[in-house]
C-alpha cells in the first residue's frame, strides 16, 4: 500500500496527492505508513524539507489530532458536469477538522465521485491554504469526464426481485445533462421464461434531493403456462423515490394482462384472466450484517417489505396489502470454515376495499413456493423450498380436459394441474456449510452443505380464512432435507444437491 | 357422493356484464344465454368484467369441461358437437335454415359490429365492455377495438360513407327477408326454437335495448313490427320468466346429459393426432437443444471463472458516519 503512494510522491513538497488511480483504500490507522508530504507553511525553496521536521510531522499525525480547517474546495476539469453535483458529493470535506479526518473524507469523496460512473478519473489534491490564514487547507478536485458517454454491457445478473438469473444486455448513456444522470435501456431474458425490455434514468443525490431517484419504464413478460396455465404481461412505470443503505421506497404503476393462449387453464385461473391496473407503493427496510451474501458464516440479516396496492382513486385498480419478512442468522463453528445458517421467511397478502373478504387475491401477487435457488443467498421473501419443483407447494386445481386426453392418460410434461399459490406463506431452513477436505476444492471456494427446510402455503381469501385453524396449518407443512456441493464462480453460484 | 358429482357438473356460463335490462349485454354472449334458456338447461351465470378483448368469452364450463367461443365455430357449435345441447338436429340439413343462419351471422352481425364501434358515439360499448376497467386501459382498448373493427369491415377514410351505405343496405334486406320468413309464427322454423332463433333474438334484443333511439339500424329494425313482437314475446317467455342464478335440485337429466355427452364423445379424432405428435416432437427437440446450449454455456463460464484472475478490490464506504 505504501509502495503505490510513494510512486506518486510529487516534487512539490507542500502538496499531498491522493490520486484515485492508485486505487488503494486508506484508513486512519494506516496513515503512518503513507509517505505523504504535508507542510502547514509554504516553503519557497524547491529542495526537500528537513527530514527531522517531516519525522516530527508524521509523529504528530499518528499520535495526536492535528487541527486543520478546509478553506476552499476548488473543482476543475468538469465541462459538462454541473458544479453543484460535484460539490454535493465532496461536501464531507468541509466538515473535517483534523488532518486525519480530512484524509478520510478525501477517500470518501473520491469513492463517491467514482461511484457516479461518469468520470474516467478523479484526483483529489490537498493544498495549503492562503498564507494569511494558517491552519487551513485548500482541496482541489480534479475530474476527467468520460470521453465516450455510451457504454454497452452484456452479462448474467441476478436482480434483487428476480427469482432466478437472467441474461441481460444493456446500453448506458452517461451524464447527458450534466447532472450525473444515467440513462439506460436493457433487454433481459430470464431462466424462467421471463423477458423484459426496459429503459430508465437515474439521478444521483443532488443538493435539493434527499436521496438518489430513478425512473424506469419496462415491458415485462412472464410465461407461467407450464405451472399455472397463464402468461403475464405488464407495461409499467416505476419510480425509485428513496434509496439508501437501509431504506428503499418505490412507486409502481403498471398495466398488467393475464392471458391463457393454451386455453387449458383451471377454473380459478380462468377467473383471473384479463386486464388490471396496478398502482402500488413498496417500502423495504433492510439490514444485512452478514460477512458475505453468497456464503455467510457470521452475522444476521433482516428484511421487511411492505406493499400497498390500489393507490389511485379509481376503485377498479388492484387493491391489496402485502407484507414479507425475512430473518437470517449465521454463526461460525470454528472447524473446516463451517457455519450454521438459520432463516425464516414469511409473507401474507390480503385484498382491501368493498367486499374484500370475498375477493380473491391477485394471482401474480400471491406467494408461490418451490424452486431451486438457495434460501441462504436469497433475501426476497418466502420463495424457495429446496427439493420441490418450481411452484410445487400449495393448492392446485385440475386443468381443462379435452376429448382424447383421458384415454391417453395425463400428458407427460405437466401433471394436468395448475398451481394456484397461496396468501399466507412461511418457510424456515437450517443449513450447515463446510469446506471440503481437498485443498484444491477449498482454494476454488467449492464447499458442501447439509440443509433442511420446511414450508407452508395457505389460502386466506374468498372466505377461506374462516376455516383457518392452527392444527390444519400445522398438518399441511411440507419439508425436505438433503446435502449438496456448491461451486461459486465469478458470475454465478452453481449447486449440485440431493 | 351424488351431490358431489352434481356439484362438479354444474353448468356455468361466463359472459360479460349485464346492463340495458339484458341479462348479459355483450352481443356475442347473449345468443349463448338464450340458447341455454331455450334448451331449458339450468345454469349459473358468472361475469368476466376485465377481459373485453378476449375471444374466449363467452364460455361454458362444467367440471373440467370448457367450451370456448374461439373453438369449433363458437360456443353453440361446440355444445352441439359435443352432444351437450343440440336444438338443431332436425333442421341442420335444411338449406333454407342454413342460408338464413348465414345471413344473420354475416350481414346482421357486421351491421351490429359497425353500429356499436363505428356508427355510434361509443357510449354503449363503453358501458358494456370498459366500465369496470380503469380509465386509461378502457380508453386504449376502445380505440384498439375500433381500429380492428374498421380493418375487419374494410373501412378506410375514403370509402367510409360508401361502406356504411352498403352495410346498412344489406341489414335492411336481411330484416325484410327475416320478417317475411317469420310471418306470424312464434319461431323461424318448425315452430320450435333453434340456434337461429337464439342468434337472431340476441341480435334483436341488443338492437332494441342497447342503442339509443337515434340509431339508424335500430330504426330499420323497428320498421318490421312482427320482428319486434317476436323479440318481446320470447324475451318475456324465456328470459324474464325464470332466474338462472340457481340450479333447482330436481333437474337431473340435463346434468347427466353433460356427463354422458362428455364421456361418450371422448373418442380421439384422427385429424388432431398427427398434429399433436408433431408438436410433441418439436417440444422434445427444443428441450434437448436448450439443454445442450445450457451445458455448453455453463462449461465455458466455469472454465473462465476458475481460471480467472483475482477479484477487484473495492473501497468500502461507511457513508453513515458522514450523513447529516
Amino acid at each position: 500500500m505504501a509502495v503505490s503512494v510513494e510512486e506518486h510522491q510529487k516534487e512539490q513538497p507542500q502538496v499531498v496527492d491522493d490520486d484515485d488511480d492508485n486505487d488503494e483504500p486508506l484508513n486512519g490507522e494506516e496513515e503512518e505508513e503513507d509517505a505523504e508530504d504535508f507542510e502547514e507553511e509554504e516553503e519557497e525553496s524547491e529542495t526537500f524539507p528537513d527530514k527531522a521536521k517531516m519525522e516530527n510531522l508524521f509523529r504528530r499525525i499518528s499520535t495526536e489530532r492535528v487541527p486543520l480547517r478546509v478553506h476552499d474546495v476548488l473543482i476543475k476539469g468538469n465541462t459538462k458536469t454541473k458544479d453543484s453535483l460535484i460539490e454535493s458529493e465532496v461536501e464531507v470535506l468541509k466538515n473535517a477538522t483534523t488532518v486525519q479526518e480530512l484524509i478520510q473524507a478525501a477517500n470518501v469523496a473520491n469513492a463517491r465521485l467514482r461511484r457516479l460512473e461518469i468520470f474516467d478519473s478523479v484526483n483529489i489534491t490537498l493544498d495549503s491554504g492562503p498564507p494569511e490564514l494558517p491552519g487551513t487547507a485548500n482541496v482541489i478536485v480534479e475530474v476527467a469526464e468520460t470521453k465516450n458517454p455510451i457504454t454497452g454491457d452484456i452479462g448474467v445478473f441476478s436482480k434483487p426481485e428476480a427469482r432466478s438469473w437472467s441474461l441481460e444486455g444493456s446500453l448506458k448513456l452517461k451524464n447527458l445533462f450534466g447532472f450525473g444522470d444515467l440513462w439506460d435501456s436493457s433487454l433481459a431474458c430470464g431462466w424462467d421464461q421471463t423477458s423484459e425490455v426496459s429503459a430508465g434514468v437515474s439521478l444521483p443525490k443532488l443538493k435539493r434531493l434527499a436521496s438518489p431517484i430513478s425512473a424506469r419504464i419496462a415491458l415485462l413478460s412472464q410465461d407461467w403456462l407450464k405451472f399455472s396455465s397463464y402468461k403475464d404481461r405488464a407495461l409499467g412505470l416505476s419510480l425509485g423515490l428513496v434509496s439508501s443503505r437501509n431504506h428503499e421506497l418505490a412507486y409502481n404503476v403498471s398495466w398488467r394482462t393475464l392471458m391463457d393462449p393454451s386455453q387449458m387453464a383451471s377454473r380459478s385461473i380462468r377467473r383471473q384472466l384479463g386486464h388490471g391496473l396496478l398502482s402500488s407503493l413498496k417500502y423495504t427496510f433492510k439490514i444485512d450484517r452478514r460477512n458475505s451474501p453468497l456464503r455467510p458464516t457470521r452475522g444476521y440479516a433482516f428484511v421487511s417489505t411492505s406493499q400497498i396496492g390500489g393507490l389511485v382513486p379509481d376503485y377498479r385498480s388492484l387493491r391489496f396489502l402485502r407484507q414479507e419478512l425475512d430473518l437470517r442468522y449465521a454463526f461460525p463453528l470454528g472447524f473446516y470454515n463451517a457455519a450454521l445458517n438459520f432463516g425464516v421467511s414469511s409473507g401474507v397478502i390480503f385484498p382491501w376495499g368493498d367486499g374484500f373478504s370475498n375477493m380473491a387475491s391477485s394471482l401474480p401477487e400471491r406467494f408461490f413456493l418451490g424452486g431451486n435457488s438457495s434460501p441462504v443467498c436469497t433475501l426476497g421473501g418466502p420463495m424457495t423450498l429446496l427439493g420441490f419443483k418450481s411452484r410445487g407447494l400449495g393448492l392446485t386445481e385440475p386443468r381443462r380436459q379435452i376429448r382424447g386426453n383421458s384415454s391417453d392418460g395425463s400428458s407427460e410434461t405437466s401433471s394436468g394441474r395448475d398451481s394456484l399459490g397461496g396468501d399466507l406463506a412461511l418457510t424456515a431452513f437450517a443449513d450447515l456449510s463446510f469446506d471440503l477436505p481437498l485443498r484444491v476444492l477449498r482454494d476454488a471456494g467449492i464447499h458442501g452443505h447439509f440443509f433442511a427446510c420446511a414450508g407452508n402455503l395457505t389460502k386466506l381469501t374468498e372466505n377461506a380464512y374462516r376455516d383457518f385453524s392452527f392444527q390444519k396449518y400445522h398438518e399441511s407443512v411440507r419439508s425436505s432435507a438433503g446435502f449438496g456441493i456448491i461451486v461459486p464462480t465469478k458470475l454465478f453460484r452453481m449447486e449440485v444437491s440431493a | 357422493m351424488d351431490e358431489q358429482v352434481n356439484q362438479r357438473e354444474e353448468v356455468t356460463l361466463v359472459a360479460r356484464k349485464a346492463c340495458f335490462g339484458l341479462p348479459t349485454a355483450c352481443p356475442s354472449c347473449l345468443p349463448v344465454y338464450i340458447y341455454l334458456k331455450f334448451a331449458q338447461t339450468p345454469f349459473n351465470l358468472d361475469f368476466n368484467l376485465t377481459y373485453p378483448d378476449s375471444d374466449q368469452i363467452p364460455y361454458v364450463e362444467s367440471g373440467t369441461y370448457v367450451a370456448y367461443n374461439n373453438e369449433k365455430g363458437g360456443v353453440i357449435e361446440s355444445l352441439k358437437e359435443d352432444g351437450i345441447v343440440d336444438l338443431d338436429s332436425e333442421v341442420a340439413g335444411v338449406p333454407d335454415w342454413i342460408s338464413t343462419k348465414a345471413v344473420v351471422n354475416t350481414w346482421l352481425a357486421d351491421a351490429l359490429m359497425y353500429e356499436l364501434w363505428v356508427g355510434s358515439n361509443g357510449s354503449s360499448a363503453h358501458k358494456i365492455y370498459f366500465s369496470d376497467l380503469p380509465w386509461p386501459i378502457g380508453k386504449f382498448l376502445y380505440f384498439k377495438q375500433t381500429r380492428i373493427t374498421k380493418q375487419l369491415l374494410g373501412i378506410t377514410k375514403d370509402n367510409a360513407d360508401r361502406r356504411e351505405e352498403e352495410i346498412y343496405g344489406k341489414a335492411t334486406i336481411a330484416y325484410g327477408a327475416l320478417a317475411t320468413r317469420l310471418g306470424d309464427q312464434s319461431f323461424f322454423f318448425e315452430n320450435r326454437p333453434t340456434s337461429l332463433d337464439a342468434v337472431f333474438l340476441g341480435h334483436a334484443l341488443f338492437m332494441l335495448h342497447a342503442f339509443p333511439e337515434t340509431s339508424v339500424l335500430r330504426s330499420k329494425l323497428l320498421e318490421h313490427s312482427n320482428l319486434v313482437r317476436y323479440a318481446d314475446k320470447l324475451r318475456t317467455e324465456f328470459i324474464e320468466a325464470g332466474s338462472s342464478s340457481s340450479i333447482p335440485p330436481s333437474h337431473a337429466d340435463p346434468l347427466s346429459s353433460f356427463a354422458r355427452g362428455g364421456t361418450s364423445n371422448w373418442s380421439s379424432k384422427p385429424k388432431s393426432k398427427p398434429k399433436k405428435e408433431r408438436t410433441e416432437e418439436e417440444k422434445k427437440f427444443r428441450r434437448r437443444a436448450k439443454y445442450f446450449l445450457v451445458t455448453q454455456l455453463v462449461a465455458v463460464l466455469v472454465f473462465l471463472s476458475l481460471l480467472g484472475g483475482s477479484h477487484d478490490a473495492e473501497v468500502e464506504l461507511d457513508d453513515d458516519d458522514y450523513d447529516d
